[in-house]
C-alpha cells in the first residue's frame, strides 16, 4: 500500500506520481512543465473536488495543492486526503501566500505536511518534494486523534495533528521564513543601492534646477533690458515740432515687439517719421528692430542713414528711397534667415508741405485731406527690406495742403482680427480716420486705436499696433 | 509615401508638388517644421521646380512670407523655379500689401500653374 517511489535513497527522487490541484490553468501548466522536466508524472485537477476524485482513482506519491479554489478549497481537499485511510500517508504540500498567521493553524488542522509560499521558485518546490518523500510518513505515527492546543493572536485553537506532521510543517514554515528573509535582505540591499542612486540623481537635478533658475533670471534681465532699449526707440509722449501737430500710439502685444516708430526734426526744415514692422515676434524680431533703430537716428553719426554732414558742414537729409536701399543692402546676409521688415519712412519739408516717402512693403500711407476730399491710400511700390538683394527702392511724393493729415501704421491695424478671425480692414480704418476730421490729430490716432481694440475684443490684438498721425500746419 | 507632417508631396514630371496640410500657419513651431520639411524635400534636387499649393491654408502669418522668400532664393540660386497656387483672397491681400505678389509667381490653381512650367 505504501509503495512510494522515493525508496529513501535520495532527496530528489525522479519519476514520482504528482497530483496538482490548481484552479489557474497557467500556473498549473507552468508547474506541470517543470515537474515533467524533472522526470515526474503529473496529473492536474482544477479544484479540490476533482483532484480528490483523481487521488482516489489512483493513489499519487505526492500532492501539491493551491488553497483558494472553487468547489473545494485546498484545506478541505487536504482534510479529505488526510482522513481517507488509503491516502492519509500521501505527503501534502499546500501552496499558500501565508498572508495570515491563521493559515498555519488551518494547514495544521487540515493535516498538511508542508507549506510552500507563493510566489515560489520551481527548484525550491522540487527540493521540498524531495525532502518530504525522503522522510515518509509512517501510517502508524499519525494516530489521528492527538489534539493539540495552540494560542495564536489571542485565540485558542484545538487542532488534530500527528507529531511528524507538526514537525514537518514547523520546519517548512521556518525554512519559508528563512528563505523569505533572505529575499528581503537582498531586496533591501537593492533598495538601498537604488536609494543611493536616487539621492545622487536628486542632487544632480537640484543642481540643474539652480542652474536653470540662474540662466532664467539672466534671460529675464536681458529681456527687460532689451524692452527698455526698445522703448528708447520711441518718441517722447508729446512731440512738439513747430509747423506740425503730431500724435502716436504704440501697443506691443508682447514685452518685446517687432514694431517701432519715431518722428523727429532732421534739420530746421525737415521732419522725419517712420513706422517699422519686423516679421515674427519675440527675441529675434526685437533684436532686429533694435538693430534697425540704430540706423534710423536723426543724430549725425557713423551709423545714421537719415542725415549726414555736407561738405559745408550743413546737415544733408538723405532721400527716403536711398535710406531704404541702403537698409536693404545692410540687412543682406549670406543666407536669408527669413527675418525681414517693412518700413514706411517719410520726410516732410515744413516750408512747402512736400512729403517724400519710401515704403518697403509697408501697408499703405493714408492721407486725410483738409479740403473735405476722401481719404487716399498710397500703396507701397517696393519689396520689404532684407527680402530681395540688390533692388532699388522707389520714392513717392505727395504735395500736402495746410491741414492735411498723414497716417502711418503697422499691419496690426488693418489685419487686426475679431473673435471670428475677420480682419478689421482698410475700409473700416478709412471710415474711422474720416470720422476723426475736425478733431485734433491726437483724437484721430486715439480713436483708431480704440476702434482696433474694440474690434479685437475680448482677447485684444494679437499683433503689435503702431499708429502715427501728422498734420501739416504751416 | 506620406512621410511629412506638415506637407503633402507629389511629383508631376520633374516638378515637386507641395501642398500645405495646415489651415493655420501662425505658430513659429509649425513654420519651423514646414521649413525643415520643404528644405529636406528640395535639398537633394538640383535646379528644382516647385509648386506650392495653399488650398488648405486659411490663415498665415507674415513670418510665412519670410519662409517663402527663403525658398525663393534657395530655388532661384539652383536655377529652379518656384510657383504658388490656390491662395485664397484674404491671404493674397497679405502678398499685395507687401508688394510681394510682384516677386512671386502666383497662379489661380494647380493646373494653371503647372501649365506655366514649360
Amino acid at each position: 500500500m505504501h509503495d512510494n517511489a522515493s525508496g529513501g535513497d535520495g532527496v530528489s527522487p525522479a519519476g514520482v506520481d504528482v497530483l496538482i490541484a490548481e484552479d489557474s490553468r497557467i500556473q498549473a501548466r507552468m508547474l506541470e512543465r517543470r515537474l515533467t522536466e524533472a522526470g515526474h508524472r503529473v496529473r492536474w485537477g482544477e479544484n479540490g473536488a476533482l483532484a480528490l476524485a483523481m487521488a482516489r482513482e489512483r493513489r499519487p506519491d505526492i500532492i501539491v495543492s493551491d488553497i483558494e479554489m472553487p468547489e473545494m478549497t485546498g484545506y478541505e481537499f487536504c482534510k479529505a486526503v488526510k482522513t481517507d485511510p488509503d491516502l492519509r500517508t500521501v505527503p501534502f504540500i499546500l501552496l499558500s501566500t501565508l498572508s495570515d498567521p491563521i493559515d498555519i493553524i488551518r494547514g495544521l488542522d487540515a493535516g498538511a505536511d508542508n507549506y510552500v509560499t507563493k510566489p515560489y521558485e520551481a527548484d525550491y518546490l522540487l527540493a521540498r518534494m524531495g525532502a518530504l518523500l525522503a522522510t515518509p510518513l509512517a501510517a502508524a505515527d499519525d494516530t489521528g486523534d492527538a489534539m493539540l492546543e495552540v494560542t495564536l493572536a489571542g485565540q485558542k485553537f484545538r487542532v488534530r495533528a500527528g507529531r511528524q506532521q507538526v514537525l514537518n510543517l514547523l520546519v517548512s514554515t521556518f525554512e519559508n521564513a528563512v528563505s523569505k528573509n533572505q529575499e528581503l535582505i537582498v531586496a533591501n540591499q537593492e533598495l538601498s543601492v537604488a536609494r543611493d542612486g536616487l539621492q545622487k540623481s536628486n542632487e544632480e537635478l537640484t543642481a540643474l534646477n539652480v542652474e536653470i533658475s540662474r540662466i532664467n533670471a539672466h534671460m529675464v534681465r536681458d529681456l527687460k533690458a532689451a524692452a527698455k532699449v526698445q522703448r528708447s526707440l520711441l518718441p517722447p509722449d508729446n512731440v512738439d515740432i513747430p509747423g506740425t501737430q503730431i500724435a502716436w500710439r504704440y501697443v506691443p502685444c508682447q514685452s518685446l515687439a517687432g514694431d517701432f516708430l519715431n518722428v523727429f526734426p532732421l534739420d530746421g526744415e525737415h521732419t522725419g517719421l517712420f513706422v517699422v514692422d519686423v516679421s515674427g515676434h519675440g527675441v529675434p524680431s526685437s533684436l532686429m528692430a533694435v538693430t534697425v533703430g540704430r540706423f534710423l537716428t536723426p543724430k549725425i553719426s557713423d551709423s545714421s542713414l537719415l542725415v549726414r554732414q555736407g561738405p559745408d558742414g550743413r546737415v544733408v537729409v538723405v532721400p527716403p528711397a536711398e535710406v531704404a536701399t541702403q537698409l536693404n543692402h545692410l540687412f543682406q546676409a549670406d543666407e536669408f534667415s527669413g527675418l525681414y521688415f517693412t518700413l514706411l519712412y517719410g520726410v516732410l519739408h515744413l516750408p512747402t508741405g512736400r512729403f517724400d516717402f519710401c515704403s518697403g512693403g509697408h501697408p499703405a500711407l493714408v492721407r486725410l485731406p483738409a479740403d473735405g476730399g476722401d481719404v487716399e491710400f498710397h500703396a507701397t511700390e517696393s519689396f520689404p527690406i532684407a527680402f530681395v538683394p540688390d533692388v532699388e527702392y522707389a520714392q513717392q511724393s505727395i504735395q500736402l495742403l495746410p491741414g492735411d493729415r498723414l497716417f502711418l501704421y503697422s499691419d496690426g491695424v488693418p489685419e487686426a482680427m475679431d473673435k471670428d478671425r475677420n480682419p478689421y480692414g482698410d475700409e473700416a480704418m478709412a471710415a474711422c480716420i474720416r470720422d476723426s476730421r475736425g478733431q485734433p490729430v491726437g483724437a484721430g490716432v486715439a480713436g483708431l486705436l480704440a476702434a482696433v481694440e474694440k474690434w479685437c475684443e475680448p482677447e485684444g490684438p494679437l499683433d503689435d499696433v503702431s499708429i502715427l498721425g501728422v498734420e501739416w500746419r504751416p | 509615401m506620406d512621410q511629412f507632417r506638415r506637407i503633402q508631396t507629389g511629383k508631376k514630371g520633374d516638378i515637386h508638388l507641395v501642398a500645405f496640410k495646415d489651415k493655420k500657419i501662425l505658430d513659429d513651431t509649425v513654420l519651423d517644421e514646414i521649413r525643415t520639411e520643404v528644405t529636406h524635400l528640395i535639398g537633394k534636387a538640383s535646379g528644382p521646380d516647385v509648386l506650392l499649393d495653399f488650398a488648405n491654408v486659411e490663415f498665415m502669418s507674415s513670418a510665412m512670407l519670410g519662409l517663402l522668400g527663403q525658398l525663393h532664393r534657395k530655388i532661384s540660386a539652383g536655377h529652379g523655379r518656384l510657383k504658388m497656387c490656390g491662395i485664397r483672397p484674404e491671404i493674397l491681400t497679405v502678398f499685395k500689401i507687401t508688394n510681394l505678389d510682384k516677386l512671386f509667381s502666383i497662379h489661380k490653381d494647380a493646373p494653371t500653374a503647372l501649365a506655366t512650367f514649360t
